[in-house]
């Protein structure tokens, strides 16, 4: 059921005298639209000020269009061409005379690839190259906003919240003394003055029996039962919520990581390949819970 | 035609000339089976998210500041709740109609994103993917993609502890991706504080992004079964390949369109009285630091969470970079799944030499490839989704975590191979025993036009 698509029906036919200054202008519109995309991702990554980036990405916009609008003037015959109408509604005439005349049926193409009927005038493959290419490194330029929707990492998951003298304080925000600590129960405690900050999170144990082993860091352990560990699992994030006192295990419920919390929060089941890092815990003269510097390891799963 | 019906049609039809369009259409045949109705049925439940979106947005606030709530839900009064939580319960509880509001849109997500699962499932089963169909093949795949996208961000949105924990847990995977980790991680959330910015990130991405690149999918997916005509199960007195067989689309196929579109929704609106979808109002706001017990995900992530939960422990550097777990299990496995089954039109092409277009289904036992691929992908699939409930296995069975882990390590490792080669030998010998083999181009059955076949069948 091949229909012909009728040809095109051309009024009028001028074929334009390609000069060099057209190439020329071609070539420049291209270049211009290079050098303001570009300028526009260098200026917007330096932070300057809008009118600087604004004006260049205004620059690169109004020279493509110029370096297309040059390109098929002067490369394309100007042609006028005729379209028939579907039936007018006169207004004395029938309605029955609508015939299935539709122009927009689909149909077959005529031949292989004509799709297009009026062509360039000669092939000029350099030209065409350099708009493509200035479109695509426009396009690409517009990436350069991605940056603008989130900071630089840093250290922010390096480094937490943590410092030489801060006190552990519970949810409610209440500095805690050892007595405060039930055995075998776990607190969730937080940097004084930074409670919410997920990445300094930290769980409080009282070990029910056994005493700490290595790898713990017994240094950081006070009174040879209170240890503290990074509560942010190490293996995707969730906050390792849960302790079963039989074998002194942390437990996260999200994938099932266990870790040994006397000795140094070893992963010994599930999907976590690293321990928990320990936090340096101490007493300050009033006796109140302290930490003694930020963790001195990477707090949470995996990154780089 | 009702006179005043058609009056309007006639002032239409002199300015837009319908009636041979019109006509086109409305004789246009659809193939009849019951698994074709699976694509509409996710267009519909689509349909609904749409509307039923439509209005929790006028209610939803996109944010995590603290909010004092003063309505009636006696679980919340007189709290301090995250804005986005707060409104969810002000919805649910102070708004006419709003928890059935949640509720529809919540119970036609899971509908939408089931019956995209099955309608692929089909797809792939009676071989509709094949050539000259691979391109919307892909097109489904991408937005199968998307849905689970626009599920995951959807309901996260109401901030309950379960939703952040997800969050958590997705910014995690995110840094898991070699190089570049940490930083899209950062780009994508709006940075550390990744729970009180991602709230009106995944806003924009579940009202915004992804509702205009799955309905602009939709259409192109659509547009081109219209262009390409739909596939058919064999018919006998018809050779398939050079002609569609069918319902034409007025009156029949219209009316089972409309009776299936009012059973669904009548199936939905009772759903929301019986079931009590996402009711977060149970699970409370999310608070940084703490975690419920039942730390599962929604039901088409399970496949995800059982992976991560089962993956062995490993974290070593390799070209510079850090693959762990959650990067192997979270973002490799996934990729090489949907990868594989991308590319598998082409495999089956090219195992099979199989040669020109196909129009006509199989049965999917005569392709041994196809029987044995699908069954251990689904089967692998539904494996691992089995793990992600291994803590409730665990405490209604008695027997110990360590142990239900170990045994879906296993399974998930041992039972999809034996079972893709089990059914690629059964499927085998089932060939062999009928002296056919994979036939390996479709031809036509016969030369008679239209007119004859018609003529023929008359008789």
């Amino acid at each position: 059921m091949a229909e012909q698509e009728p040809p095109l029906q051309v009024l009028s036919r001028r074929v334009p005298e390609t000069t060099d200054t057209d190439e020329a202008i071609v070539v420049t519109a291209a270049v211009v639209t290079v050098i303001g995309a570009v300028g526009f991702v260098i200026a917007l990554l330096l932070s300057s000020p809008l009118w600087v980036y604004g004006s260049l990405l205004a620059m690169a916009l109004f020279a493509l269009a110029t370096g297309i609008r040059r390109y098929f003037a002067a490369g394309f015959p100007d042609v006028e061409a005729i379209e028939p109408r579907a039936q007018p509604v006169g207004a004395r005439q029938d309605q029955d005379n609508h015939d299935g005349h539709d122009d927009h049926e689909d149909g077959a193409t005529a031949g292989a690839g004509a799709i297009a009927e009026v062509h360039s005038v000669g092939r000029r493959p350099f030209l065409t190259r350099m708009l493509l290419g200035a479109g695509g490194v426009f396009a690409v330029s517009l990436l350069a906003l991605v940056p603008s929707l989130g900071p630089s990492p840093g250290d922010a998951l390096v480094t937490t919240r943590w410092t030489r003298g801060r006190r552990l304080v519970t949810s409610g925000g209440m500095p805690l003394r050892p007595d405060d600590i039930v055995t075998g129960g776990i607190n969730t405690v937080w940097p004084e003055g930074a409670i919410g900050d997920e990445y300094s999170a930290v769980i409080l144990v009282r070990l029910p029996g056994e005493a700490p082993q290595p790898p713990t860091r017994l240094e950081w352990v006070v009174n040879d039962e209170l240890i503290a560990y990074s509560k942010v699992c190490t293996h995707a994030g969730c906050p390792v919520g849960l302790f079963r006192e039989r074998d002194a295990a942390l437990f996260c419920p999200c994938h099932q990581s266990t870790f040994d919390a006397a000795r140094g929060a070893i992963p010994t089941f599930g999907p976590t390949a690293r321990a928990l890092p320990q936090l340096p815990m101490g007493l300050d003269d009033e006796g109140y819970l302290i930490a003694l510097g930020d963790f001195q390891a990477q707090v949470g799963p995996a990154f780089g | 035609m009702t006179p005043l019906f058609a009056l309007l049609f006639d002032s239409l039809d002199e300015r837009l000339h319908l009636r041979a369009p019109g006509r086109k259409t409305a004789n246009k045949v659809f193939p009849d089976h019951w698994s074709f109705l699976l694509g509409e049925v996710a267009l519909f439940a689509l349909v609904v998210l749409v509307l039923t979106g439509f209005f929790l947005t006028m209610f939803y606030r996109p944010s995590t500041d603290p909010v004092l709530y003063t309505g009636d839900s006696e679980l919340y009064a007189g709290r301090v709740l995250p804005a986005a939580f707060e409104s969810i319960v002000r919805l649910s509880s102070d708004v006419t109609g709003g928890l059935f509001m949640r509720r529809l849109h919540r119970g036609a997500s899971h509908l939408f994103i089931g019956s995209i699962v099955l309608h692929m499932l089909r797809v792939l089963l009676t071989g509709a993917f094949r050539r000259p169909r691979e391109l919307n093949y892909l097109a489904g795949i991408g937005l199968l993609t998307l849905a689970f996208a626009a599920g995951f961000t959807g309901y996260s949105l109401p901030y309950d502890q379960l939703a952040g924990t997800g969050i958590r847990i997705a910014f995690s995977e995110l840094l898991s991706f070699p190089y570049i980790g940490d930083q899209l991680a950062f780009w994508i959330f709006g940075g550390t504080a990744l729970t009180e910015a991602a709230i009106p990130r995944f806003f924009v991405f579940h009202v915004m992004l992804l509702p205009a690149v799955i309905l602009g999918g939709v259409a192109v997916h659509l547009a081109i079964v219209v262009r390409q005509r739909h596939t058919q199960f064999p018919r006998a007195g018809v050779d398939g390949h050079r002609f569609v067989v069918g319902k034409p689309l007025w009156p029949i196929q219209f009316a089972v369109s409309t009776t299936l579109i009012l059973w669904i929704g009548g199936v939905l609106a009772l759903s929301a009285v019986l079931i009590p979808w996402s009711d977060v109002l149970i699970v409370g706001p999310y608070r940084p630091g703490e975690v419920g017990n039942n730390a599962q995900p929604d039901w088409f992530l399970f496949w995800l969470e059982g992976a991560l939960r089962i993956f062995p422990p490993i974290e070593f550097g390799l070209l510079g970079f850090v693959v762990s777990g959650p990067f192997v299990a979270g973002i490799v496995m996934p990729g090489l799944i949907f990868g594989g089954l991308a590319v598998y039109p082409w495999v089956e092409r090219h195992v099979y030499g199989l040669k020109g277009d196909w129009h006509v289904l199989q049965n999917p036992l005569d392709i041994p490839l196809r029987a044995a691929v699908i069954l251990g992908t689904f089967s692998f699939v539904l494996l691992l989704s089995m793990a992600a409930t291994n803590d409730i296995i665990a405490v209604l069975t008695r027997i110990r975590i360590e142990a239900v882990t170990w045994f879906f390590r296993i399974t998930c490792l041992l039972v999809p191979p034996l079972l893709a080669g089990a059914i690629f030998r059964y499927s085998t010998r089932r060939l062999a025993r009928r002296g056919l083999v994979v036939a390996d181009a479709e031809t036509a059955t016969d030369d008679r036009t239209a007119s004859e076949v018609v003529a023929r069948q008359a008789r």
